[in-house]
């Protein structure tokens, strides 16, 4: 177990995510991999390594999963278009500042699309909703600047109605609250500026009560700690300024305590495997909880702040000040 | 298995570089396959090949990797393109069944996965029209034996949200769906066996949010669920489940003699339970409703109600440091209001 975070090892982990070819394993999870590679470039970023993987073979991969019939991206070359590796080609485009890559009418349109009259969004043609996908489409639109062309009200109107009486958000009318979706419908209404839609003090009392005694955070009352949701419930309390409500310090013991001191990466709990998933949740919570020598990470996009910046899309969140040491 | 991209509650554990390689050759055989078969499959579905040996190539696929939803895709479009068309309503039932039985198999294995939910939720809307006399009647069928899977996916986890949110849909699509007071009764029985069931505490606030929609008198049915969760306080104070529902009761406090009768009842567990961080955090809040609600029927007890709620906030950052900057908050905003 580590008090320190163990950035080399974490970058040689994230590096060696693409040696895997000849693993079962690896090709067993074809369908998250432009997700991943989006999980492990933001770690990267975090960590201030943005250049250890190769930022032209990333955009000529980003670039070879694009679904030329239904304009949208798939998550590997020749897999179907659908909302969410749509957003990681967009987000790894943003960040590696290559949206002229993309074609913007096609996939604007592509994304348009996908709302539903409701104003919910699917994921793809075969038509689950999901919050997530709401979020997966309002952050696209904004990051490609083109959100003025999305109906708001309509959009506002479906997330109103998976709010429930905690506070809190679900995946659709009626599910019960999530941190998961809780930071998709804040975020989302955040890009919007629509966090009138909020209720502020149920829902940061809700999202405060999620940290356990061992300093981890759930998704839910009564459930496991589990590190993923130490970026869903501090972003979500990062754009509602509530951050202090919540004891970092123990927070961030308990991401360090999830390291893996001898491979590299990040687990869901301590003592279990890694994966880029919650590598890339984990440094994101430490950035946002002041972790020192980390780079600043807009909780609204799970993307360095800077970029955010310079497409002069940031929101007014707040995140712990940066520590020295 | 470094090269995993997310996963859950899986032990971390060191392989020799034996044990290692041993693993690597008894995969290689089934690497193989699945890449063959992978690349068959995408050049078929390039070629829009619509046939039933490409149908049961997908079968096999997926049944190495269900969360290929490319692969799932291509099978409903290979069904509604090239089989649906040439088969009979009998045929087509027959098949969707067969699919319903495959995702089935699947869930038990990946509860958590969602393609596997959705291919479910497509066969279910795509069951053909029955008989003349009794066209919503394979369907009527399939909704309610999909009641009873989906309580078998909860018996087998309580809390899974996806199971739940199915729950919703399937009573949300049935043709003839049963009365809400048999839901109710479901979640009573999930609450009855586990108090900490928030998914089945939630589940009830969605259904009495409907039932007292339309009641005008529901003071009886309240009174019981004030009982109910009473019951739950009493059983375990620590547990958040029974607390946070207590407050969508309570709402926003408009009856003034249920808050006093409420704040009486939690102030009693305190006296069992005096460090009981649940008690004391709903009181402040019930307090504060009281002097922010009903502040003008209150006489000489306001300022002693703000009293009770700072020394209750300072009492509780000593028991619940995690968080006491909210306590903090909260204690500054007695005093503004007083």
């Amino acid at each position: 177990m580590s008090n320190v975070l163990l950035t080399d090892l974490h970058v040689s982990y994230i590096q060696s995510l693409d040696n895997h070819q000849d693993d079962l394993a690896y090709h067993l999870t074809s369908h998250l991999r432009l997700n991943g590679v989006y999980w492990g470039l933001t770690a990267l970023c975090v960590m201030n390594r943005q250049d250890a993987l190769p930022r032209d073979d990333m955009i000529e991969f980003v670039m070879s999963c694009w679904d030329h019939e239904a304009g949208g991206f798939g998550a590997h070359p020749e897999h179907d278009a659908h909302i969410l590796p749509t957003l990681s080609a967009i987000q790894i485009l943003a960040i590696q500042n290559a949206l002229d890559r993309l074609d913007v009418e096609r996939v604007t349109k592509y994304i348009l699309s996908l709302q539903n009259p409701s104003g919910s969004f699917s994921g793809d043609f075969f038509g689950e909703t999901d919050t997530r996908f709401t979020y997966c489409a309002v952050s696209a639109l904004s990051l490609i600047g083109k959100l003025g062309l999305l109906d708001v009200e309509k959009t506002v109107a479906h997330i109103r109605k998976c709010r429930n009486f905690d506070g809190g958000f679900g995946s659709s009318p009626g599910a019960e609250s999530h941190a998961g979706q809780v930071f998709v419908c804040c975020a989302a209404l955040a890009i919007m500026d629509r966090l009138d839609e909020v209720n502020y003090d149920m829902l940061a009392w809700w999202l405060a009560e999620r940290q356990l005694p061992n300093g981890g955070l759930n998704g839910r009352p009564e459930k496991l700690e589990d590190v993923c949701y130490s970026f869903w419930v501090l972003s979500a309390l990062s754009i509602l300024n509530k951050l202090p409500w919540i004891d970092s310090d123990m927070l961030i013991s308990f991401i360090l305590s999830a390291q893996d001191p001898e491979g590299g990466g990040i687990a869901d709990r301590p003592g279990d495997m890694v994966d880029v998933f919650h590598t890339v949740f984990g440094v994101a919570g430490l950035s946002l909880l002041g972790y020192p020598q980390l780079r600043d990470l807009d909780p609204v996009y799970c993307m360095p702040a800077d970029v955010i910046e310079r497409l002069g899309l940031r929101k007014g969140w707040k995140a712990l000040d940066r520590k020295t040491k | 298995m470094a090269s995993m991209l997310a996963q859950h509650g899986v032990k971390r554990a060191r392989q020799s570089p034996e044990a290692l390689k041993a693993q690597k050759d008894k995969e290689t055989a089934k690497l193989q396959e699945y890449l063959v078969l992978t690349d068959d499959i995408f050049t078929k579905k390039k070629s829009s090949d619509w046939s039933r040996p490409a149908f049961d190539l997908t079968t096999r696929l997926l049944n190495m990797n269900a969360e290929l939803y490319t692969v799932w895709n291509y099978r409903r479009n290979i069904l509604t393109n090239g089989i649906f068309p040439a088969s009979t309503p009998e045929e087509i039932n027959g098949m969707l069944s067969e699919d319903l039985d495959m995702t089935m198999v699947f869930l038990r294995k990946r509860p958590k996965v969602y393609w596997i939910w959705n291919h479910r939720r497509w066969c279910l809307e795509h069951v053909p029209d029955g008989p003349v006399d009794d066209t919503n009647g394979w369907r009527q069928a399939y909704w309610l034996k999909e009641l009873s899977v989906i309580g078998k996916m909860l018996d087998a986890d309580s809390r899974n949200f996806l199971a739940w949110d199915y729950r919703r849909y399937v009573l949300a699509s049935m043709p003839n769906p049963p009365p809400e007071a048999n839901e109710l009764a479901y979640t009573t029985q999930k609450i009855e066996s586990n108090f900490s069931n928030f998914s089945a505490w939630h589940q009830r606030s969605k259904i009495y949010t409907r039932l007292w929609a339309d009641q005008l008198d529901h003071q009886t049915t309240k009174d019981e669920e004030f009982e109910l969760v009473k019951q739950a306080m009493y059983v375990d104070p620590n547990d958040q489940s029974a607390w946070i529902y207590h407050r969508w009761l309570i709402g926003p406090g408009d009856e003034k003699v249920v808050l006093d009768r409420e704040i009486s009842v939690i102030q009693e567990l305190l006296t069992v339970e005096p460090d009981s961080k649940w008690c004391l955090e709903s009181l402040v809040h019930y307090k504060l409703l009281l002097v922010n609600k009903h502040g003008e029927k209150l006489t000489s007890d306001r300022q002693q109600l703000l009293d009770d709620c700072r020394r209750m906030l300072r009492k509780l950052k000593g028991i619940d440091p995690q968080r006491a900057r909210r306590y903090d908050e909260l204690e500054s905003k007695c005093t503004a209001s007083s």
